[in-house]
């Protein structure tokens, strides 16, 4: 962790940000308009270069400065939704050039709060570095279960609000929350390993906040609100603002203790083919060897043996009845 | 033509109007496959190749390009055009990002003749593979 002016003063507004969040026991994500914080100058000023591809208007809302996140997204089964027409919201003192990294401390309850960093090489793992052991972090809302529609594996990752990819934290009880494994895989990685590829190949610098999104008291974040953009280039390469949903789809949680069970409702496209049952058709590939099925973009459909492989179109229950079970990589 | 999409684990190319990823190996490979021929590409694709002399810029590459020319499409999917094309080749980047736009184009009318793993600079293992018309 680096200190610098900037981070002290990052440091000071989230500490007093986590005190709000405390007394007022809700979720709200305090941005510009309440804490003093501005977007993007540049974004502000000069709307084009907020859309490289320049075939588009832009989306940009005028009143996108003020931006404030005071009802949560519903889940209808992706795992993220775009906020703020995909526009962060940074203040300028947070867009620096040089690496930095900050994680709130935990509040009376022992969650997580706000997490920011200037995302760089200096941040990122050196070559060779072995990611660290990270069980002896007990995250609040940790009650670890196990499903056979997930394939026997666990519900819950300790999910790094900042990945491990971008400032090689490890057992940082400030950095790790109890995150579903959908949420992980489905949700935060794909995002992480965009600002990741970009910082590798431009060595330029990602402003990454990620704020776990508490309701009251409970134990175990609904989701994480995601915000990047890349400094140099003024968001050229990186820039988004999503919420990543921390559900697994088919898995009941009690958000205020941890507890799960089974029988979640999944949801679907409501576009969707269906058969006579309304079970929703789509593509699949079976490994008819390991009795599992994928999404056909899987990465693990491209290792699996020719005498294995079948494509198959139908629903989801179609299969689990015939015995086949969900890959845990691709959660179809 | 001949057609280069980049596309992640699940056909994705572009989130909020911006590629997914990129990696310098691929770019170099792009410019080998190309050779002596002509790679037509939009505004925004182009300052990929800073180097390239024999770099088309079109804001729609698939308008511009004759046969035999390659056109490197990153910001929407070919869909309802791919009997322009006598070949396609896809690098896959094997890893999951975001994405808005994917590539949903049918290749049944396709065939894969060949496929390479190429060792990135950001990426472990980008897949190359390249159809060819029936």
């Amino acid at each position: 962790m680096k200190h610098s002016s900037i981070l002290q003063r990052t440091g000071i507004w989230l500490l007093l940000l986590a005190l709000c969040l405390t007394l007022s026991g809700c979720f709200s994500i305090a941005v510009p308009g309440q804490s003093g914080m501005t977007p993007p100058t540049e974004a502000d000023t000069d709307p084009v270069d907020t859309d490289p591809v320049g075939t588009e208007p832009v989306e940009t809302d005028p009143s996108s400065p003020d931006f404030v996140l005071t009802e949560l997204p519903v889940y209808t089964g992706r795992a993220y939704e775009v906020l703020n027409n995909n526009i962060p919201v940074f203040a300028p003192e947070e867009l620096t050039v040089e690496g930095y990294e900050f994680y709130s401390p935990l509040d009376a309850l022992g969650r997580c709060g706000t997490v920011i960093a200037s995302v760089g090489r200096e941040t990122m793992p050196a070559e060779g570095e072995d990611r660290g052991n990270i069980s002896s972090v007990k995250p609040t809302g940790w009650v670890q279960a196990s499903y056979d529609s997930m394939g026997g594996q666990p519900l819950y990752n300790r999910a790094h609000l900042i990945g491990w990819q971008l400032t090689a934290e490890n057992a940082n009880e400030r950095n790790l929350v109890t995150g579903t494994r959908y949420l992980n895989v489905q949700g935060m990685l794909p995002f992480e390993n965009m600002i990741a590829d970009y910082v590798k190949e431009t060595g330029n610098h990602v402003a990454y906040r990620v704020t776990p999104i508490f309701e009251g008291d409970n134990l175990v974040c609904s989701g994480v609100q995601m915000e990047a953009w890349s400094v140099e280039d003024d968001g050229e390469g990186v820039c988004f603002n999503v919420y990543c949903f921390n559900v697994q789809p088919g898995i009941i949680i009690n958000y205020a203790t941890g507890a799960s069970s089974d029988g979640g409702e999944i949801p679907v496209d409501p576009d969707a083919e269906t058969n006579a049952d309304g079970e929703v058709i789509r593509d699949y590939v079976l490994n008819i060897g390991r009795m599992r099925f994928h999404y056909p973009n899987c990465s693990s459909v491209g290792q699996m043996s020719d005498k294995n492989k079948q494509e198959y179109t139908g629903s989801r229950e179609d299969l689990i009845d015939q015995g086949y079970q969900p890959c845990g990589s691709c959660n179809p | 033509m001949r057609l280069i999409v980049t596309l992640d684990d699940y056909g994705g190319m572009l989130f909020n109007r911006r590629r997914q990823s990129r990696d310098r190996v691929l770019t170099e490979d792009i410019l080998r496959t190309v050779g002596e021929g002509r790679l037509v590409v939009s505004p925004y694709t182009a300052p990929l190749f800073p180097s390239c002399t024999a770099l088309t810029v079109a804001e729609d590459p698939l308008a511009v390009a004759g046969k035999g020319d390659f056109c490197f499409l990153e910001e929407r999917s070919p869909r309802g055009q791919m009997h322009l094309f006598s070949t396609v080749v896809i690098y896959r980047w094997n890893r999951h990002y975001p994405a808005d736009v994917f590539f949903d184009a049918d290749l049944t009318e396709f065939s894969l003749i060949e496929a390479e793993e190429l060792e990135g600079f950001s990426h472990k293992i980008i897949t190359k593979e390249v159809y060819q018309r029936l």
